[in-house]
This record gives C-alpha cells, sequence and structure tokens, in this order.
C-alpha cells in the first residue's frame, strides 16, 4: 500500500473545499475563505485552481488544462502532469469539447461551453475592492452590503482621466446582481461568456485563500454606466477592417500580438491554441473535400 | 480483508460530492445518490461525503444510528450552532438556524431534509434563480408545507440565509438560498 493517495490532497482537505465549493454556489460570487494547503509549488502559481481540480476530479474523467488559451504553455504543462501523477485514472485532453473539466489561467475557452462541463479558474487576487479598501473586515462589510460605490467612483476617474474605463483585464463583474467579483486576469473579450454560462464556473485563490463561484445561468454583469457602456477589446486596423489571426485566419476570435522577429512586422494569432488547431483542421478538411470532389 | 461499506470510499465520496455540486448548481435537478447498499441510507451517505472532526451537525431526524454518528467524527451540538441539520420532512421545523452574518454569509447552516419521495407527491414547487435557466418545476412528497414558509423567512435577507438540500431513499436535490420557490 505504498501507492500515492489519489488526488494529491488528503480527504480532509478535499471535504474542506468541497464544502466551500457548495456554499459558493449557494452565495453567487461569494468568496468563501478556506485554509488552502500548502502544495508542492509556490503560491501565486494556480494553486487554488489546482486544489479545486483535485478536490472535484474522479477517475475516467477528461481533463484540459490551459494558461493563456495554450495548452503547451509551461504553467499548463506543469499542472497538466501533476495532476496526470497524483490522479492515475484521468484522462487529458487538448480539445476543449472532449473535456469535462477545465482548468485555465488567465482566458474562457472560444467554443461554447456546455452545462457537462466545468471551468476552473486560477485566480491571483479574488477581491475587486482591494483597490479601494485596504483593511480585509472592511471589505467583507462593503461586499455584504453590495456596496460598490467607491468601485463605480474609480471607474468614473478613469473616465475623466482617458475618457473610457481602462480596465483591460479582471474586469469587476457584478454576480445575481449582488456581488462585484474580481473574475480573474480573463479579458474582457471574457467577461460576457460569464452571464448565463450553461457550465459552473468555479474560482480559486490558492494564496489569497478564497473560493468563489458563478453558477450556471446566473447573471453576470461588468460595472458600466448608462452612458459609458462596457466593450469588449477591438481587433480593427487603422482602416477599421477586423484583424484575423496569421496561422489560422480566423476573425472571430480572441488575439495576442506578436512582432515577426524577422521582419519587425506586428502579426495577430487566436490566443486560444485549441481553436487555432480546429480552424486550421476544418480548412484542410475542407481543402481536401474540394480536392477528392474535383478528383 | 475488512470490508469498508461504499459510501465511506473516497471514490464514492468524490462521485456524491460532485451530485451534490450539480444539484446546488442546478436548483430542482434530481440526482441518484452512488454506493447505498443495505447497511447506509442517503442521509449517511451524504454526510460521510461533507463532514470531518470541523464540522458541528445535529441529527433531529433521528434516523442515524449511533455507530455510524461515530464514523463521521463529527461535533454533534444544538441545532442553533450545527452547520449541518439532519431533519425529517414531515416535521415542520421549530427551530432556528445559523443563517451567518452580512460579512460572514457562509458561516450558516445547510439543512439536509429527508422526504419521502422527489418526483412524486402532490406538492409541486415552481422555481426560478440562479442555475435555473427560465424555470423548473419540481414534486415533493412528505413536506410539511411549513418548511416552504420558515426557509422564506430564513432566506429573504440574501446574503444570509440556508441552504436546502431534499433526500428521499436514493436520490437528492438541493434550494440554495437564492432560489425563489412558488408552491403551485
Amino acid at each position: 500500500m505504498n501507492q500515492e493517495h489519489f488526488g494529491f490532497l488528503d480527504e480532509y482537505a478535499k471535504k474542506e473545499v468541497r464544502r466551500a465549493t457548495l456554499k459558493a454556489v449557494a452565495i453567487p460570487g461569494y468568496q468563501v475563505p478556506y485554509s488552502s494547503r500548502e502544495m508542492p509549488m509556490g503560491r501565486g502559481f494556480g494553486t487554488g485552481g489546482l486544489q479545486l481540480t483535485l478536490a472535484l476530479i474522479g477517475r475516467g474523467e477528461t481533463l484540459k488544462v490551459i494558461d493563456q488559451g495554450s495548452d503547451d504553455s509551461v504553467n499548463a504543462v506543469n499542472l497538466r502532469s501533476f495532476i496526470e501523477m497524483t490522479c492515475p485514472g484521468i484522462h487529458t485532453t487538448i480539445r476543449t469539447e472532449q473535456a469535462d473539466l477545465i482548468q485555465s489561467r488567465h482566458r474562457i475557452p472560444e467554443k461554447p461551453l456546455r452545462e457537462d462541463q466545468l471551468l476552473v479558474l486560477q485566480v491571483p487576487y479574488p477581491d475587486a475592492l482591494v483597490v479601494v479598501e485596504a483593511s480585509e473586515d472592511r471589505r467583507k462589510l462593503l461586499h455584504g452590503e453590495a456596496d460598490y460605490s467607491r468601485l463605480l467612483v474609480k471607474l468614473y476617474e478613469d473616465i475623466v482621466k482617458f475618457s473610457e474605463i481602462t480596465i483591460s483585464h479582471r474586469y469587476p463583474t457584478r454576480i445575481n446582481g449582488h456581488y462585484v467579483i474580481d473574475p480573474s486576469p480573463i479579458p474582457r473579450w471574457d467577461v460576457p461568456k460569464l452571464h448565463n454560462s450553461p457550465a459552473l464556473i468555479l474560482l480559486g485563490a490558492g494564496r489569497e485563500k478564497k473560493i468563489y463561484a458563478v453558477p450556471p445561468y446566473t447573471q453576470a454583469e461588468p460595472l458600466a454606466f448608462e452612458d459609458v457602456p462596457f466593450r469588449v477589446e477591438d481587433f480593427s486596423d487603422e482602416h477599421g477592417q477586423r484583424r484575423s489571426c496569421v496561422r489560422c485566419g480566423c476573425n472571430s476570435s480572441f488575439l495576442d500580438e506578436y512582432v515577426d522577429s524577422a521582419t519587425g512586422e506586428q502579426v495577430y494569432r487566436c490566443s486560444d491554441s485549441d481553436w487555432c488547431n480546429q480552424q486550421l483542421e476544418q480548412q484542410q478538411g475542407v481543402e481536401q473535400a474540394v480536392e477528392v470532389a474535383n478528383g | 480483508m475488512l470490508e469498508v461499506a461504499p459510501i465511506w470510499q473516497p471514490h464514492i465520496q468524490q462521485q456524491n460530492y460532485r451530485l451534490l455540486l450539480e444539484a446546488m448548481s442546478r436548483p430542482g435537478t434530481v440526482h441518484p445518490i452512488q454506493g447505498l447498499n443495505r447497511t447506509s441510507n442517503s442521509l449517511l451517505a451524504v454526510l460521510a461525503a461533507l463532514l470531518d472532526g470541523s464540522v458541528r451537525f445535529c441529527d433531529l431526524s433521528e434516523r442515524l444510528e449511533t455507530s455510524d454518528i461515530a464514523l463521521l467524527q463529527a461535533i454533534q451540538t444544538v441545532p442553533e450552532e450545527a452547520d449541518y441539520l439532519l431533519c425529517s420532512g414531515i416535521d415542520a421545523p421549530d427551530f432556528q438556524p445559523r443563517l451567518g452574518s452580512l460579512a460572514s454569509p457562509e458561516q450558516s447552516a445547510t439543512l439536509l431534509v429527508h422526504v419521502e419521495a422527489l418526483q412524486a407527491g402532490d406538492l409541486q414547487l415552481d422555481l426560478t434563480g440562479p442555475g435555473i435557466k427560465q424555470n423548473r418545476i419540481c414534486n415533493i412528497q412528505g413536506l410539511d408545507t411549513d418548511w416552504l414558509v420558515k426557509r422564506e423567512s430564513w432566506v429573504c435577507g440574501f446574503p444570509m440565509g440556508v441552504d436546502l438540500i431534499l433526500l428521499d431513499q436514493q436520490q437528492l436535490m438541493a434550494l440554495p438560498r437564492t432560489t425563489r420557490v412558488e408552491v403551485h
């Protein structure tokens, strides 16, 4: 019986995380405190998301892990291999549609999630109020009273200075008309996906020891003003043309900007690598089909 | 070798936890509890998946054996201080559960209410709220209607409130504090 315990965490740690997730779902957007165990990686490297995944996953389930939309970046690879090592009998995939559980850092997949899927987001800073109130005790009261006036003033100051709200990621979002959450450093592009999501979304902050949730089919409204509505990133070029991915040509996805090291030119690519691959495969499939048809 | 009943095995507890999470995420949906056999009842299966020595609980239903309670390891207490409360649906509630505070609403009770049958009976509820796309109809047999009146008074001050898990012999469903319930 020298076998390592399934899921690395002991059963007491898992039960604590599990109880916290149930309260998190019952109180949408509220940050439930939990003890956050020591993991064999530094806090701030996705230990919150990892503890959620380890408490959730069971044998036979399929997991996808992404970091900034990519299955191959270092944080995703490390987390995936750790989970594979400690959870014998699970499967992993890079295909969004094949996953039962998706653990992600900083992105929500382009492909819409289904009811039978579950998204776990890694969170560095869970409290949207931290920019306006330093004391956690005071923040907890403000959250309880749903008093976000100081946060709105902060957004208003942005408008005064820059004529628009300049928050690019971690956009404060109100859940079920009460709690405002920090939805983790997802781009604005992904914020509308929180609203009425078919899938349950759990957020875990390991260093800050908080778990919170956006239940399925729940209102999620980014904070904004009537005359300054929320908007997502604009990928139009100087001629007003929507930029497309240099690799797959997709012009409807969230794009990452690169500088071509040879030419010094700016190029854009899909941030979601599985989405990009599937676009390419589809095109190749179509090309092959055309070739076959043309005989 | 000593045979451990399925509900005490970690992989069954994981499955039952996921059912609870699914039930809490989608109020009114009914899920079959895993790992039940002659010696285990549905209440015990759910408690086994959630409780340990850091939790206080109270059994008002008197459906648990003393030996089961010892295995749960949880601290027994009075209803007013319990994190988890076991109740019988046919009895009208006559206690005041913990509702949490404005700053810490999670420090509130979860009520496990045993009823005769889910998906049966004359009591028909129309549910709306988070986790429900439009509305969801569910039927319950063996729930005193006073439960719904009391629940309303417990959950009216969001974020404070209680969360209900309803169980019959085989299955469970949940009514978190955010669910709005109308009797048909």
